[in-house]
């Protein structure tokens, strides 16, 4: 059957002679080769400089976190408390696929202290070192896909079906007995085609570099390299849609231009400025001095209202009674460590709170922008590149939440071993210098390490803003089938 | 003749409707840039004042403290005590006698108060610090901090009046004027003109003339509106002379933009032709270039890990706790003239830190600077390269003139690591000397005051952009007038 189906002679396909003509007559034009050479040659030296990032940082973060881990061992004897005050720092991982699209790496901590008694914010961030003009923006192959590309197509296509109809060619095109519809189909396909070998550089780099990359640290590398050439595919195909159907629609090849260049420069230089000032306004977040202010305080007079200190007194009083004794000193463990630990986990409250609420305002944010993304396609797709590539705030959240866990989890051990090891320095004056620990000890903390969301969790967040992306496909498509069942075959 | 044409391009200007369109956009974009940018203005201002207001309460209440404690020691006809860390509360002198305690548990902050044309560009000042906080820590430990924003909204970038300027008003001009030529030859209406006694430079820069018109009127606009809607005192000097900066620059950025497009035109090719060239020039000086500068300096220059330096410190402090007598003879043999009578050295703990930060913040100082010096290098590099893109000397103009750039922020630190001096010389005399603080010491606590750098400064900082900027004007114009000679107005 199938032999039989494989033998016989297939009807000329439309579809395929009009692909066909688009493809080599776009592929013989003077003004295509230059401008795919140049996307080309972008997207080669953003890749390859990207790379050579990613790897260099990759391995210095590697090291920097061994030897931090280290040096919390090896910072010789001391009070557990102290060692606790020495703490270990949390170096941010770069995201498995930063190379392609940094994301906001250069705009977030990547070094975290965590110490007794603080919460901190994570320091160290790139942007800050570097010069201004890293404010135009980073070139990166996310960049050049999300900025470049649809220009690239708009190029191709805008006089797809104008300048036909501008040479009166159309008229004599669809007396060949062609469909409309695959007339639409015929010149996506090969103006697509086109375009995509421009970006052919970037997947063979690509794959070049993912077979480089250790895939059996990051299983999910696979899913998320699938999801960035979905999502980058369908920004694509929007354009390439959006482009056929205005030069179908318009009149000229000009006007036709003139509207497709304005919505791109409107979608990808004004929409994503204007987006995050109203997320801003919708959605304030605080100045580092409110914030601090706002928590130290908190910190004192207590979330709830009542006093830290009155909140001590009471929960010292209820150990009292339930040991029996009159005097805090007279308690079973070592009363410093004891108070040191309470009044840290009357502390992780306001930190949870305060933490948790600037989280949630920068994730409100980047979500109202990627609503927003009704006006501009590539909202959604740069936020879901970033996620894809663990460039993204989710990734940066679950960096400075595992250092906080670790945090917590460090002082509590070192409390907690003070409390019952120096249980008979109560009330010893000066009794801190008496209790050393050492290595040993030091070792009941585990070294810092954190594993970085899975795919799935990426998908979950954004799985909205993918879902927009494709419904602005179908859009486009729609769009252009329209505009093929109504285009003019000559000009008025 | 030169009136004629002029005023009759500015009718046919108001008349094309998608002109006024977008001079609308324009000016709609002006407005919510200022109103956007001065809310990050004020916020930075406001967080200043929460933190620096909250730390000055903490100093309030010691001060109150201790003015209990000396209205007690006056009664009881005995003498200032000074007060030991972590002294329980109730008893003998509080802690508020303890210099270092003072200077290490209450910061005070050093604020850069905006400039009045802060709103017309954001610059750095949405990353860099505008209140730092100075206390006894070391100077890597002081500078460490940085203002906090969604880096998702810092990576997008500001929509502020420099980006309208920038980016946007290229669009506008080109837009008006990328068939200054091409559509009088396609319509075929040039001919005639250049039949009348007008040569074709003449009619060339009357056509110009009215666009620079309407163009300078806007950019005035923009820049009295911006500033008065941001509160700004235009009554004062500096803000006039930085005023006068910003039209200059921007009026020279909008003639490289008129210049460009009349090279183009010069070259006779179609208005189709010219449209898509000066478009693809667009994006070549204000996305592409600007992006492969950054990532130029940044892979020549990369700025060196600030986690060599914290992995450095961290075996520094183990060392200076290792040799901790060490550490305090050399932290007292730097302060010899503080040694307390009889070298009674204390060695308590907070003696113990400072003189550990000071060990740290000696094994460290080497590698910040040298960090410092790659940054300024990169900067250089960036410098140097401005000079490809009108985009890149702008915003260096603009960033300068609006005094949110390296320039006024390096100027600004200077002052508060001067600062961080004067505040650890003032507590750890007193606390190595064992000085109880009186109330009247907490009047004599360093204050800061940000002084502003002169207006020298300011333009020498500006001239390499600025001059560089009418360089590449007047030869873009030379070469354009110059290729109008060998324009073909038939054929």
């Amino acid at each position: 059957m199938a032999e039989a189906s494989l033998t016989r002679p297939s009807p000329p396909s439309m579809i395929g002679i009009v692909a066909r003509k688009e493809f080599t007559e776009t592929l013989r034009d003077g003004r295509f080769k230059w401008t795919a050479a140049i996307m080309a040659l972008l997207l080669l030296t953003a890749l390859a400089s990207g790379w050579q990032r990613y790897a260099a940082y990759a391995e210095m973060q590697a090291a920097a976190q061994g030897t931090s881990n280290t040096q919390w061992l090896k910072q010789g004897d001391k009070n557990p408390h102290s060692a606790a005050h020495y703490g270990n720092y949390a170096f941010k991982q770069a995201g498995s696929l930063s190379f392609f699209d940094s994301g906001i790496e250069p705009y977030t901590g990547n070094l975290l202290f965590m110490e007794a008694h603080k919460q901190n914010l994570a320091i160290s961030r790139p942007a800050n070192d570097m010069s201004a003009v890293t404010r135009f923006g980073e070139i990166n192959g996310a960049t050049i896909l999300q900025i470049l590309m649809p220009l690239l197509i708009i190029f191709l296509g805008f006089a797809a079906f104008a300048g036909e109809r501008e040479r009166g060619t159309l008229r004599q095109l669809m007396s060949m007995g062609v469909s409309r519809q695959e007339l639409m189909w015929g010149k996506a396909l090969g103006i697509g085609g086109a375009a995509m070998l421009a970006i052919v550089p970037c997947l063979a780099v690509g794959t070049a570099v993912l077979a480089a990359l250790d895939v059996s640290a990051a299983p999910d590398l696979g899913a998320r390299v699938g999801v960035l050439a979905l999502a980058y595919g369908a920004y694509g195909l929007i354009f390439l849609f959006l482009t056929l159907g205005v030069s179908a629609l318009l009149g000229a090849p000009r006007n036709a231009l003139i509207v497709l260049v304005g919505f791109w420069a409107f979608s990808v230089f004004l929409a994503p400025k204007t987006a995050a000032e109203i997320s801003k306004l919708v959605h304030p977040s605080p100045s580092l001095g409110e914030f601090q202010a706002e928590m130290k305080a908190d910190q004192v007079r207590g979330l709830d209202g009542v006093p830290t200190a009155a909140k001590f007194g009471k929960y010292v009083r209820e150990l009292m009674a339930q040991y029996n004794v009159e005097s805090p000193m007279k308690l079973p463990m070592y009363f410093p460590a004891l108070r040191m630990q309470k009044l840290e986990e009357f502390d992780h409250v306001v930190f949870d709170h305060h933490y948790n609420s600037l989280r949630d305002t920068y994730m409100a944010q980047r979500r109202l922008q990627d609503a927003l993304g009704v006006f501009a396609p590539v909202l959604p797709l740069t936020s879901a590149s970033m996620g894809l590539a663990g460039s993204d705030l989710l990734h940066h959240d679950t960096y400075t939440q595992a250092a906080e866990s670790h945090r917590r989890l460090m002082v509590e051990r070192m409390n907690g071993y003070l409390s019952k090891a120096a249980v008979d320095l109560n009330g010893v004056s000066n009794s801190s210098n008496y209790m050393t620990a050492d290595e040993e000890v030091f070792a009941i903390v585990p070294p810092f390490a954190y594993a970085p969301p899975d795919v799935r969790a990426v998908l979950a967040e954004y799985g909205g803003g993918l879902g927009l992306l494709f419904a602005w496909l179908l859009a486009a498509l729609g769009f252009a089938l329209f505009a093929a069942s109504r285009f003019r075959l000559d000009v008025r | 003749m030169y009136a004629t044409i002029v005023g009759h391009e500015t009718r046919v200007l108001a008349k094309t409707p998608a002109l006024v369109w977008v001079l609308l956009l324009l000016i709609a974009a002006v407005v919510f840039g200022a109103w956007s940018a001065s809310n990050t203005v004020a916020r930075n201002s406001a967080g200043g004042q929460a933190i620096g207001g909250y730390e000055q309460s903490l100093r309030d209440r010691m001060r109150a403290d201790l003015a209990k404690y000396e209205a007690k020691v006056k009664a009881s006809g005995g003498t200032l005590e000074f007060a030991a860390v972590n002294h329980a509360p109730g008893e003998g002198p509080p802690q508020a006698t303890n210099a270092g305690a003072v200077g290490s548990e209450t910061a005070a902050y050093a604020v850069l108060p905006p400039t009045a044309l802060a709103a017309l560009s954001i610059g750095q000042s949405d990353i860099n610090l505008a209140y730092i906080p100075v206390n006894m820590r070391n100077v890597v430990d002081v500078t460490k901090e940085n203002e906090i924003e969604n880096p998702v909204n810092l990576k997008t970038g500001g929509f502020d009046v420099a980006f309208v300027v920038i980016f946007l008003m290229p669009i506008f001009i080109l837009a008006m004027s990328y068939d200054l030529l091409s559509s009088e030859k396609e319509r075929g209406t040039l001919a005639m003109v250049l039949a009348h006694p007008i040569s074709l430079a003449k009619f060339m820069a009357s056509k110009l003339i009215s666009r620079l018109v309407v163009m300078i009127a806007v950019v005035l606009a923009f820049g009295l509106g911006a500033v008065a809607a941001t509160g700004g005192d235009l009554a004062n000097a500096d803000t006039l002379v930085r005023l006068a900066l910003w039209f200059g620059a921007t009026v020279l950025y909008c003639l490289f933009w008129f210049a460009l497009a009349v090279l183009v035109n010069a070259r006779g090719a179609g208005s189709a032709t010219n449209g898509i060239v000066l478009a693809g020039s667009w994006l070549l000086f204000v996305v592409v270039v600007p992006t492969l500068v950054s990532l130029l300096a940044t892979t020549l220059y990369p700025a060196p890990s600030r986690f060599d330096f914290t992995t450095a410190a961290r075996e520094a402090q183990t060392k200076a706790e290792f040799e901790r007598m060490q550490a305090l003879d050399q932290y007292y043999y730097d302060h010899l003239e503080l040694v307390p009578d009889g070298d009674k050295k204390a060695n308590d703990f907070l003696t113990l830190a400072m003189a550990n930060s000071a060990a740290v913040e000696k094994a460290v100082l080497p590698l910040y600077q040298r960090f410092q010096a790659q940054l300024d290098a990169q900067e250089a590099t960036v410098a140097r390269f401005q000079y490809l893109s009108p985009a890149i000397m702008m915003q260096r103009a603009m960033n300068d003139i609006a005094g949110t750039g390296p320039g006024r922020y390096a100027h600004f630190m200077d002052q508060v690591f001067a600062f961080h001096r004067a505040w650890q010389e003032f507590f750890t005399a007193k606390f190595l000397k064992r000085e109880p603080l009186t109330t009247a010491d907490y009047d004599r606590i360093p204050r800061f005051s940000y002084a502003e750098e002169s207006l020298g400064a300011v333009l020498g900082r500006l001239a390499p952009s600025l001059i560089g900027l009418l360089l590449v004007v007047a030869g873009l114009t030379t070469a354009a007038f110059a290729g109008l000679r060998r324009y073909r107005v038939a054929g």
